[in-house]
């Protein structure tokens, strides 16, 4: 009930090292000069009372209490006499391990130092206004620019489609088949079913383009297509750019006559 | 054009422009030499400052660019009560600082020195376009590298990567530090080209 009183704050770290380096900077010394026993303690008693107010402690804290503890249980073992008389070796890999530990603190300290000098020049620079016409830019396609404009810089493609859609408006923009309009294709599909029923046989594709032109061609293509698609007709070719034929679905009469 | 049109000119692209404009770039539009064009934006500068203007020009992430000045913000604020940006995060700032020294740098580069997991950290970078992905490290698994962005010398009001403070010398690991100079001096190139591209695209 009591306790209810009090507001306990903790520090956050943003992992062992920073915690680390707290306690260095709290004990007031020198990264080099730091007893890796005395670290290690610090360091256990700070998870332990993170523990006790039931905050999750970050798997990486444990991964470094186990290498503390293991730096610090290699400088609590005896030596074996029989190492003794390789005793500055035995001494000099000691150092090492415990070393590399402070080399990474030291490492991380000059990162830690850098990135409170960005957090002044963030703070500095939040403080001027730029000139912004606000909203997301949009490049305009210029004559002299190719299409590539539309991709460069864009690291979303919902930039790319905004891009895109903005390069339609302005750009003569021509989709290759915005001119079919679904009328010609059911004119044209009328016709080619007419004639089938009429003729009551395969014919080739060639036979329903009556007038010369590509855009026919286009029309009576799309048209077979979508009539392929409503399971009108079924188009067979015996083999590459061999020519197209149509045949009529519902009259199964007409297939076993050509079979015949 | 006389010299006084220049400097109006100068000034007046410098409003227009929402990045930083080069100094070649001054110096084409005015067919006159960059060391002029530098001259007309030091006076520029001068102008400003001692009519006690609310704008001033600065160097930032390789050129100039026009803005208002830093005490004026809380009125500015009052005014436009925008979406004041919110401040990068610690971790987002420690991954920062590593990156911006040691670019080209993988993430496990990064985890290792701050010794935690930084995905998180690094994907909101991207987001934010602080950093990018510059291509892989040639090794195992091929790890994505990551360096900064022109817009990460903006947001944090720099000229250029080389006017970062130097990292002290931590100790007697001298290798490790040639390291470090060398990585900076390719990740100017980066930038610089970069940058390039950006001013292209306002002169578009």
């Amino acid at each position: 009930m009591v306790q209810a009183e009090y507001t306990i704050k903790l520090p956050t770290f943003e992992g062992p090292f920073d915690l680390l380096f707290h306690l260095i900077k709290k004990a007031e010394l020198d990264i080099w000069s730091i007893s890796i026993a005395e670290i290690t303690d610090q360091y256990l008693a700070y998870l332990h009372s993170m523990k006790e107010l039931n905050l999750e402690i970050a798997s990486e804290f444990l991964v470094m209490a186990a290498t503390l503890l293991r730096l610090k249980s290699k400088l609590l073992l005896p030596r074996s006499p029989k190492n003794l008389d390789q005793d500055e070796d035995e001494e000099l890999f000691e150092i090492n391990t415990a070393e590399e530990l402070f080399l990474r603190l030291e490492e991380y300290r000059l990162f830690k130092e850098m990135s409170v000098y960005l957090r002044q020049q963030e703070e500095e620079q939040q403080k001027i206004y730029l000139r912004s016409t606000g909203g997301q830019k949009i490049m305009v396609l210029n004559r002299q620019e190719s299409v590539y404009t539309i991709w460069e810089g864009a690291n979303h493609l919902s930039d790319i489609m905004l891009r895109f859609a903005e390069a339609t408006k302005t750009d003569a923009y021509n989709p290759a088949f915005s001119a079919v309009d679904d009328f010609i294709i059911a004119d044209k599909s009328n016709y080619i079913e007419m004639k089938l029923l009429q003729m009551k046989r395969p014919l080739p594709m060639s036979d329903f383009i009556t007038v010369d032109g590509l855009w026919e061609v286009i029309i009576t293509f799309i048209s077979l297509l979508e009539m392929t698609r409503q399971s009108k007709v079924m188009l067979l070719q015996e083999r590459i750019f061999g020519p197209i034929l149509v045949v009529l679905k519902e009259n199964e009469g007409l297939k076993e006559e050509q079979g015949g | 054009m006389d010299r006084d049109l220049q400097k109006r000119t100068v000034e007046a692209l410098l409003f227009l422009s929402e990045e930083p404009v080069k100094i070649d770039k001054l110096a084409t539009v005015l067919s006159i030499s960059i060391d002029e064009a530098e001259a007309l934006v030091g006076e520029l500068k001068n102008d400003l400052a001692s009519a006690r203007r609310g704008l001033q020009v600065f160097e930032v992430a390789g050129g100039y660019q026009m803005g208002t000045l830093p005490e004026l913000a809380p009125y500015i604020e009052k005014a436009f009560s925008e979406d004041v940006s919110s401040n990068l995060s610690t971790a987002a700032l420690e991954a920062l600082a590593i990156i911006a020294y040691k670019q080209p740098v993988t993430r496990i580069e990064i985890e290792s020195i701050r010794g935690v997991r930084s995905e998180h950290v690094l994907e909101n970078l991207l987001k934010r376009k602080l950093i990018k992905i510059s291509g892989r490290k040639e090794g195992p698994g091929r790890p994505l590298l990551y360096n900064t962005t022109p817009d990460f010398l903006k947001y944090f009001g720099l000229k250029e990567l080389s006017n970062l403070p130097s990292l002290e010398p931590g100790g007697d690991n001298l290798t490790a530090q040639e390291k470090d100079v060398t990585d900076t001096d390719n990740a100017e190139e980066v930038i610089t080209e970069s940058t390039d591209n950006n001013i292209n695209s306002i002169s578009n």
